[in-house]
């Protein structure tokens, strides 16, 4: 795969040149993307810690309905979920029950960019997996694919509201879409509006950044801490990683 | 000599007739005469030449989208919200040039752009 072969050649050679470029603490993100486009040095991840994620906190779906206009019909079967919580209980109650967020894994080897008949889904330079909307011709074979749940269909038409978010756009009937890791505010400079609300809420549980830059928050964590990603036997490599799972 | 101008009154009846049913169309569709009156756009020049974009700004659309998209690279100027600095009105331009072309974009139903 394309992704595979890039990272491989690039390696460490390009980490160490984006470490070098960003200023240790003045962003974990990088300058508009204007122009330039998506990185191939860059490896966006997400660091989940399950010990902060309480079980009644919703701040990130909320943020990221709003952010992204994701219609919620009311309809469990058929609603709309970049993101979800999703609980978990040890059977033999040794470990206690955990609530975590769980959205698109971001995986290395995306299985439902595989299956895709349109290269409507794809992986961008810096790795994010995402879904070109205007080829998808909602077949769903990626539904099916993936294994964390992460894709939806949209099954009903849309409106815009005055609430929506004028900057992003709304859906239209028959398109499969997922968490986009906000991939516009991440051309512009922004971390995630998950990561945002989780952080304004108080419970700095999700932590964003380039996995390839070793003086981020995250690579630092990700190195030190143990950390967990769902379903690693798949051999996915999700980039989602938790804590405390 | 009663027939006389009783038929020619029917002929100019039907003359009539026909040159009103030429000149009528629904007016919804008032469009039989010439190109459509589009709102003049806000600014001096649009992003690429006049002409240029008459021809290419579906083309041009739909790279900056690919770029945009796909490759992550984000050109404000280039991007569908910006045409909406200057063509303020979609109905007024944007939908009625495309009626009169016969085109139906359904950029639309999901892209936020004024009415
Ligand atoms: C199914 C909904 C849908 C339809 C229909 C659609 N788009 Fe998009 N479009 C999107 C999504 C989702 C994005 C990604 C937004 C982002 O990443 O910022 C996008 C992004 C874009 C972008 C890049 C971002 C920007 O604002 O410039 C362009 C250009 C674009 N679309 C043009 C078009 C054109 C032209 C059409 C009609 C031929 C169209 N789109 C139809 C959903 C749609
Ligand atoms: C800075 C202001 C500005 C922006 C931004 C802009 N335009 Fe224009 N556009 C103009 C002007 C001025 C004209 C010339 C109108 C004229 O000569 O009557 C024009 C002309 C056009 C025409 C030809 C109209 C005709 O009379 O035949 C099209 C089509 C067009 N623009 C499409 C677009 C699209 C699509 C975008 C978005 C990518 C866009 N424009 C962005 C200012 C702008
Ligand atoms: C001067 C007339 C004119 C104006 C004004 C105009 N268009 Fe178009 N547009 C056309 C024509 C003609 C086509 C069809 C071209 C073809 O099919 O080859 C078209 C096609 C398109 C397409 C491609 C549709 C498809 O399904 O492939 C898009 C997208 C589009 N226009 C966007 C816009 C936007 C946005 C504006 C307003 C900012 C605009 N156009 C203003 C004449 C115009």
């Amino acid at each position: 795969m394309a992704t595979l072969d890039r990272r491989s050649v690039l390696g460490l050679g390009g980490a160490v040149a984006a470490g070098v470029l960003l200023a240790p603490g003045v962003s974990l993100l990088a300058a508009p993307a204007e122009k330039t486009g998506a990185s191939a040095d860059r490896r966006w991840a997400m660091l989940i810690d399950t010990n902060r994620c309480t079980a009644d906190c919703t701040a990130c779906l909320t943020a990221c309905r709003k952010e992204n206009n994701v219609p919620l019909f009311g309809e469990p079967a058929r609603d709309i979920h970049w993101i979800r919580k999703v609980t978990i209980r040890d059977k033999d109650q040794r470990r206690p029950t955990v609530t975590l967020p769980v959205l698109c894994n971001q995986c290395e080897h995306p299985p439902c960019v595989h299956v895709c008949p349109t290269e409507a889904s794809f992986v961008r330079k810096d790795g994010i997996v995402l879904v070109d909307e205007h080829r998808c011709i909602g077949c769903r074979y990626c539904m099916i694919a993936c294994p964390y749940k992460a894709r939806s269909l949209v099954y009903h038409e849309t409106k815009r509201t005055l609430e929506s978010n004028p900057e992003v756009p709304i859906r239209s009937k028959g398109v499969v879409e997922k968490c986009t890791f906000c991939v516009h505010r991440l051309d512009n400079g922004l971390q995630p509006a998950c990561v945002d609300a989780c952080q304004k809420a108080g419970k700095e549980a999700m932590l964003f950044g380039d996995l390839n830059d070793p003086n981020s928050e995250i690579a630092k964590r990700v190195r030190t801490v143990a950390t967990k990603t769902i379903r690693p036997d798949l051999g996915l490599k999700p980039r989602v990683h938790y804590q405390g799972l | 000599m009663v027939s006389y101008p009783s038929s020619f009154v029917r002929f100019l009846f039907c003359v009539l007739a026909l040159t009103a049913g030429l000149l009528w169309t629904p007016s919804g569709i008032a469009l039989a005469d010439g190109p459509p009156q589009l709102e003049l756009p806000k600014g001096k020049e649009c992003v690429k030449p006049t002409e240029w974009m008459r021809r290419n700004h579906m083309d041009f659309l739909k790279e900056s989208r690919e770029l945009a998209v796909r490759e992550g690279v984000r050109v404000k100027s280039d991007s569908l919200k910006n045409c909406a600095t200057c063509h303020s009105s979609r109905e007024k331009f944007c939908d009625r040039c495309h009626a009169y072309a016969g085109v139906a974009p359904n950029c639309f139903e999901c892209h936020h752009y004024p009415k």
